[in-house]
């Protein structure tokens, strides 16, 4: 039977190449981030201990605690310790050139317990000197024997110093200590405990490192320090305690790095076990008549669909090792790449670790998804009658088996409860209660709700996928004979069809799930940013000054700088009743500049002579509701002024209009600027165009950091589309194969055609026709789901923000359904032309 | 013959070959399927060849109708040298002025018997002659069938479709290749008896292969193959006719002819 077997496999090779490469493909997926997840781990674990540089001992604090400088002193005073140092990190925010950085900073005692090394110049001493990390002093631009500001906040007055530091050497971090968190500046221990301390921050010392002293036993030592210090302290080895914390880290962090990538691992293997399972379908339907011959010279059931399941073993397991060397191969040169790099890159390791679980757990996974996508058609392979063996022709029509009662049922009981546990959880999330139960219950509802309902959906793709195809052949049938010759040809084996289509459907509804869910998210997002941060970029010259024109001329020059409103900040007094009063900042601005400027225009809506606008967030504060008489008080006299509660509430301040400020006597020269930015880089230019000016002014903005949320939100969606794209490239591959296999089976109807009058290219066309319309209707079906599930994803998740504004990421759906048609295309391209190359003749002979 | 509807002027034969040769392989392992054979085929009229397995008659339908390329010689479909045609020109020639009816007869299974019969003019972008259809289907008997599939009717009423399907474009020419090679005598009786049906009252020109002779006997005239020539000729033939023909052939090339087996 082995014998047969591997017969039958050399004859069907190039079949099952196609097959083998989707496994293989997703056996790469699962290797590789198998790789990744343990480069991560060691890479922490290598970090943590090269923290503790040369130490002997580690004593860790209890849980959740730290350790006093009593116990740093206890340890020191220990028989045995020959040196110790507390660990401790201090952030300071240190500025230069406009800028500020926040960077953690290590006390400097013993150089043995230094991981870090000196790249240029001197160790810092005393109060006033620090060594700064070469990136940070690129940051601020700063170099050895310049000066740097350190700026600190009294604890008691809340005021806020800023003192000068000399920068007097640049460390670099060979062992990667620090490269994860950020780097590390190092000031003198004293200094820095000191400015600690004045900020009203307890010191604390996360670890003490220490080293024995010549004669003393580690054991002793260990002994010792756990009876006087604070109980569940643990004295450990460097490697012992990196171990443990790395652990801790990893557990956490690799836990949800491998969950989430392996998900999308899972969503390739399932995509390539339909593939699979096509192909199989398609071998043994056309193996009928050799499979027909074995049982009629007496071979039984069960060695039929042992040899079945034996192909498919041999598939899964020779794809599956291919993949892992593709996976290993991908990660090393990822490596290779990477290290070539600084910062975190440079603690990277240099060689990927093939452990037995990399190799194993793809392997596995790929076996067992081979062989549960074998099953159906193994079985199909017994039910071969040996009389088949004997009729003239054997039409490979075995599909015809009903689809399985069972499977509809099923199918259509997780849809029905999927889609309404969906529409609840969107509901919820959206629901004005406000309360974070709901949203979070309405996130599950959603999840839950969209995976099971996903899963009915793929599972009925045989039943319903079927009608879509016949539809759109019909549809594409309208265009000519070519058109309606695939059609009729996708409705011989509408379950293969079903299938291919249906494994397309499966990445195409994901990625169009993602990108929908992450413009939606955008756009919620922007109208929630453009509320909580309504202007891009505000210069204010304080209230009692004002901006010289020149100024505002060179600002509004600025390269990158869209629409300026010139405003005028007053400090006023205003009657919100008959009985209060207010002192408070009133802003003055031209409705129409405001509007050009602000990204949330309303706060000035509604704003004219005599209106004073509240932003809602302003107004609850005071109880001021609109329609209610607010008296402005000025030097010179007082106006009344109708209040108008706007739906702005992104700032502090009620607005009125220039005219009316000037009408009692305030000074309507504007002291403040509101920008809008076109491009980010414009702020580096504008502190420059701040810095040349000599005056005090002040800038404030929110477009950096709203730009920072937009690139961490557009990486993760590219991440995860990318992610999702390998399924949509397994099942590309589907579609080629199925292609390439209704060619096999058609070549005597392919030799009648083309002797009945079709031309070479008309039955190129129609496998063209027929390869753009699987993938067609895989891609349109998917994007169609894929909107309905990015839309209710983001109501149950958004909702809880706000506004969730739905939108369709129309870029990306086009793209989607481009590749979905092109590679439709492309795929029919080789069994094109093995389709035309027999001649007429094919169709004469018997067989 | 006095029931011919039509008396097309005899001037052109419908198809015909000058020289033709066709060889396979080369070397030792060479075989000379067809020797300079040539021969006229009249129009309107029912012309079976035969000749023992190996004696080149398919090799000379296939060459005839342009499915396969001549080593040497010509062949005409009319006034059209199908031996100087390309590909596309075949192509176009086998959809307007050529009708095929295969031993398998290879429809196809997606269509109905009605779909199968108009995809010829479907493909060449033609309008259905409605008269025509009704005429070739009421001919063939098929009129209660036509929205069947072909693994709905019998071999003999998908033989007939396919006889349906060659003529609707009204073909200068139709190829049978053993078209009863896969039917039981009552059907293969009736198909034959349908083509030369379509021959005497539709005036179409039929060119069959076939090894039966009572198959032959249907036909206005026999023209025996042996060896890659033409080795005889039987007008009116009778199933006896033919039968003895047939055995002046075995008798005049004995050595290879008893080679010969099905």
């Amino acid at each position: 039977m082995l014998r047969l077997t591997l017969a039958q496999m050399r004859r069907s090779a190039s079949r099952l190449a196609a097959a083998g490469v989707a496994i293989a493909i997703g056996a790469a997926f699962v290797a590789a981030t198998l790789l990744a997840g343990d480069v991560i781990t060691r890479a922490t674990y290598d970090s943590i201990a090269a923290r503790y540089a040369e130490a002997d001992l580690v004593v860790a604090p209890p849980l959740h605690s730290t350790f006093s400088p009593n116990d740093l002193l206890t340890v020191a005073d220990t028989q045995g310790v020959a040196d110790s140092v507390g660990l401790t990190s201090v952030f300071l925010a240190l500025s230069g050139e406009g800028r500020t950085v926040w960077q953690g900073a290590l006390p400097l005692t013993s150089l043995t317990f230094m991981p870090l090394e000196l790249s240029e110049g001197a160790w810092p001493q005393g109060a006033s000197q620090i060594a700064l990390p070469a990136d940070t002093a690129e940051r601020l631009n700063v170099s050895v024997g310049d000066t740097i500001g350190v700026d600190s906040w009294a604890i008691d007055t809340a005021e806020s110093l800023r003192d000068e530091l000399t920068v007097v050497g640049i460390v670099g971090d060979p062992l990667g200590a620090y490269t994860q968190t950020g780097g590390r500046a190092v000031m003198a221990a004293d200094a820095l405990t000191e400015r600690a301390a004045a900020e009203g921050g307890r010191v604390a010392y996360t670890e003490i490192l220490l080293m024995l002293a010549d004669d003393a036993r580690a054991a002793d030592v260990r002994a010792t320090l756990t009876t006087l210090l604070p109980e569940g302290t643990q004295v450990l080895t460097p490697h012992e305690h990196a171990a443990v914390v790395a652990a801790t880290i990893t557990d956490g962090q690799n836990v949800v790095f491998y969950v989430f990538v392996l998900s999308f691992a899972a969503i390739a293997l399932m995509v390539a076990g339909l593939v699979i399972s096509n192909t199989f379908q398609v071998l043994v339907a056309q193996r009928t008549k050799t499979l027909a011959l074995l049982r009629a010279v007496g071979a039984g059931k069960r060695q039929v669909a042992f040899s079945v399941v034996l192909e498919a073993t041999l598939l899964g397991v020779i794809s599956s090792l291919i993949g892992v060397a593709v996976g290993a191969g991908l990660g090393q040169l990822a490596l290779a790449l990477a290290s070539g790099g600084s910062g975190v890159a440079a603690s990277l390791p240099t060689y990927i670790a093939l452990t037995w679980q990399v190799v194993a757990i793809p392997v596995i996974a790929g076996l067992v998804v081979t062989l549960m996508a074998a099953l159906v058609p193994a079985r199909a392979a017994t039910r071969v009658a040996p009389l088949a063996a004997l009729r003239p022709e054997a039409a490979p029509t075995i599909e015809k088996g009903s689809a399985g009662r069972v499977r509809l049922v099923v199918s259509v009981l997780l849809m029905l409860a999927g889609f309404a546990a969906l529409a609840g959880g969107a509901w919820l999330g959206t629901a004005q209660g406000d309360s974070r139960a709901n949203a979070a219950m309405g996130l599950l509802a959603g999840i839950t709700g969209g995976f099971l309902s996903f899963v009915g959906v793929a599972l009925s793709g045989v039943f319903w996928m079927p009608l879509v195809i016949r539809l759109a052949g019909r549809l594409a049938g309208l265009t000519g004979p070519t058109a309606r010759l695939a059609a009729a040809n996708m409705q011989r084996n509408p379950r293969r069809s079903a299938a291919t289509a249906t494994a397309l459907l499966i990445g195409v509804t994901l990625v169009t799930m993602m990108s929908t869910g992450a413009a939606s998210a955008r756009a919620s997002m922007d109208a929630a940013f453009d509320s909580f941060y309504p202007i891009d970029m505000a210069i204010e010259a304080g209230t009692n000054e004002a901006l010289p024109a020149e100024v505002m001329a060179s600002i509004m020059g600025t390269a990158g700088v869209g629409n300026m409103a010139q405003v005028t900040n007053v400090i006023a007094t205003i009657d919100v009743s008959a009985r209060d009063y207010l002192t408070m900042t009133v802003a003055a601005v031209d409705p129409t500049a405001a509007r050009a400027a602000l990204n949330d225009t309303a706060l000035v809506d509604g704003l004219t002579a005599g209106v004073i606008a509240f932003p809602s967030s302003v107004a609850a504060g005071w109880e001021v509701s609109s329609g209610d008489a607010i008296t402005l008080r000025g030097p010179t006299g007082e106006v009344e002024l109708t209040a108008l509660v706007t739906g702005g509430q992104g700032l502090w301040t009620p607005i009125v209009t220039p005219d009316d400020l000037a009408a009692v006597g305030f000074s309507a020269a504007p002291n403040t600027l509101w920008l809008s930015l076109d491009s980010l880089s414009a702020i580096g230019r504008l502190h420059d165009v701040i810095a040349d000016s000599n005056l005090p002014l002040a800038s404030q903005g929110s477009a950096l950091e709203r730009a920072e949320y937009e690139t961490v939100i557009n990486t993760a969606l590219g991440v995860v589309v990318g992610l999702l794209a390998v399924a949509v490239v397994i099942a590309l591959i589907g579609v080629a194969n199925t292609l390439s296999l209704s060619v096999l089976e058609r070549r005597r109807e392919s030799a009648t055609l083309r002797a009945i009058g079709v031309t070479r290219g008309q039955l190129r066309g129609m496998l063209a026709v027929e390869g753009a319309l699987i993938a067609g209707v895989g891609a349109v079906t998917g994007i169609s789901l894929g909107l309905v599930y990015g839309w209710a994803g983001s109501l149950a998740a958004l909702g809880v923000m706000g506004e969730v504004a739905l939108s369709v990421p129309w870029r990306d759906v086009a793209l989607v359904a481009m590749i979905a048609l092109g590679a439709g295309l492309v795929a029919s391209v080789a069994p094109g032309r093995s389709a035309v190359r027999p001649s007429p003749v094919a169709a004469l002979g018997t067989e | 013959m006095d029931t011919t509807v039509f008396s097309p002027a005899a001037t052109t034969p419908a198809v015909h070959a000058r020289s033709l040769t066709k060889v396979y392989g080369k070397g030792a392992a060479q075989v000379r399927a067809l020797d300079a054979l040539s021969v006229d085929f009249e129009a309107a009229r029912f012309t079976a060849i035969m000749g023992p397995s190996g004696s080149g008659k398919s090799t000379l339908m296939h060459l005839l109708a342009g499915l396969d390329s001549a080593t040497g010689g010509q062949a005409y479909i009319g006034a059209t040298e199908v031996t100087g045609l390309t590909d596309r020109d075949l192509t176009l020639l086998r959809r307007t002025r050529v009708g095929f009816v295969f031993q398998q007869f290879n429809l196809l299974p997606m269509f109905t018997a009605a779909q199968n019969i108009t995809l010829p003019l479907e493909l060449a972008g033609q309008r259905v002659d409605r008269q025509w259809f009704g005429q070739l289907t009421t001919t063939l008997g098929l009129t209660d069938r036509l929205n069947h599939r072909p693994a709905e009717m019998s071999g003999g009423q998908q033989q007939r479709v396919a006889i349906a399907r060659a003529l609707i474009a009204r073909p200068d020419v139709v190829f049978a290749d053993e078209p009863t090679g896969n039917l039981d005598s009552r059907s293969g009786a009736q198909v034959l008896s349908f083509l030369r049906r379509s021959v005497r009252e539709l005036g179409r020109t039929i060119i069959m292969v076939t090894h039966d002779p009572a198959a032959a006997a249907y036909a206005d005239r026999v023209i025996l193959l042996a060896d890659g020539r033409i080795a005889g000729e039987i007008t009116e033939p009778t199933p006896e006719s033919v039968l003895a023909g047939l055995d002046a052939l075995r008798s005049y090339e004995d050595a290879e002819a008893t080679e010969v087996q099905f």
